[in-house]
């Protein structure tokens, strides 16, 4: 969906994927590498948090941050019902990502066995 | 510690939740105070009190105490594992929690739709630093135990119900939709709990219709950048999906 979203934006000229998986790539996607760590900060519940939450609102604002809050208790809700229900992939979702999710080494996951 | 109305009025913090949000944590609580299918209010309330007993415990937190009714082993069991240990989520360990003392598929599905969904609500309160909301007093009365006649195994370990399957009652569920996404229908054996997801994830996300849209949403963070994030927290929850 990413790839997609960030094809139709036109904002983003080269999106890195390794920037989902991996705190030290760029993805690309504007700020993104300050959103990645405020959701890392937030579902570990680290000591960066406070000063990542200031650093939103200074650089993207205080509804982003808001915003971004409800993104990441929004997929902490998703991530357990995928995982909690066994769920299998959708077809079109299979077909679509398969190459990706070699790359950024998805297929090493626990949860794949459950899932795919 | 309990209350009897939820207020989730967000006037002590500087951070401008949006009423959207607000009304939607509002209903949470409405929906977690009421009896089931499979369990009373009392018990819905004690699989939230668990949830958080849970999210203290990874977090080194002190102990904030059991809910009001006892649970069977088997479900505080679930509720620690959903919470902590999900990787190690498999379908060995889901056979063996649904066929235990207490527990059926329905009752895990219900269980899960609680857990879920008060742990959502508190993670986007810890994002923030607001502190939790009180668990509401248990509403009287007992759980309907109305199966689903339309659920079958589609692939997900529980039995699901797909649109051409659902019961007149309901049939609102996909919100008329001829299809629906494995994620969205995962906990149909519970339909209140997929009107529940649909509720929130358009609060703190986008709503199912925006989802397949074209153009960009009307939301602050854009496409991408809720995109970046939502695949994020997939990944530091080590989700294949």
């Amino acid at each position: 969906m990413l790839r997609e979203s960030s094809q139709r934006s036109g904002t983003i000229d080269n999106l890195n994927l390794q920037g989902t998986v991996n705190p030290d790539a760029d993805s690309g996607v504007p700020q993104g590498s300050l959103l990645t760590a405020f959701a890392e900060a937030a579902v570990r519940q680290t000591d960066a948090l406070p000063g990542l939450r200031d650093q939103i609102v200074s650089e993207l604002g205080v509804q982003e941050l808001v915003d971004a809050a409800g993104v990441v208790a929004n997929f902490q809700r998703m991530v357990r019902i995928a995982d909690g229900c066994g769920i299998p992939l959708d077809e079109f979702t299979k077909d679509a990502t398969d190459d990706v999710r070699d790359e950024l080494g998805i297929h090493e996951y626990a949860s794949a066995a459950n899932t795919a | 510690m309990t209350t009897t109305t939820a207020s989730f009025a967000y006037t002590s913090t500087t951070w401008p939740v949006l009423d959207r949000m607000a009304a939607a944590h509002r209903r949470s609580w409405k929906m977690l105070a009421a009896p089931g299918e499979w369990w009373t209010g009392a018990e819905r309330i004690s699989i939230a009190a668990e949830c958080r007993r849970a999210s203290a415990r990874v977090d080194g937190l002190p102990d904030p105490g059991p809910g009001p009714a006892e649970l069977p082993e088997a479900a505080v069991f679930a509720i620690h594992k959903l919470i902590g240990d999900l990787p190690n989520v498999t379908r060995d360990w889901y056979d063996e929690t649904i066929s235990a003392e207490g527990m059926s598929d329905a009752h895990y599905i219900e269980l899960l739709g609680v857990v879920v969904h008060i742990w959502s609500v508190d993670e986007f309160h810890r994002a923030l630093d607001i502190d939790l909301e009180p668990l509401p007093e248990p509403l009287a009365g007992e759980p309907t135990q109305i199966r689903p006649t339309g659920a079958k195994a589609h692939g997900s370990w529980p039995p699901t119900v797909w649109p051409d399957d659902l019961d007149e009652r309901d049939a609102d569920i996909y919100g008329g939709a001829d299809r629906a996404a494995n994620v969205r229908a995962a906990m149909s054996l519970h339909p209140d709990s997929v009107r529940w997801l649909t509720d929130l994830f358009d609060a703190h996300y986008l709503s199912w219709i925006e989802i397949q849209a074209v153009q960009e949403p009307f939301r602050v963070l854009t496409r991408p950048q809720r995109e970046l994030v939502a695949a994020r927290v997939s990944a530091l929850n080590e989700c294949f999906y």
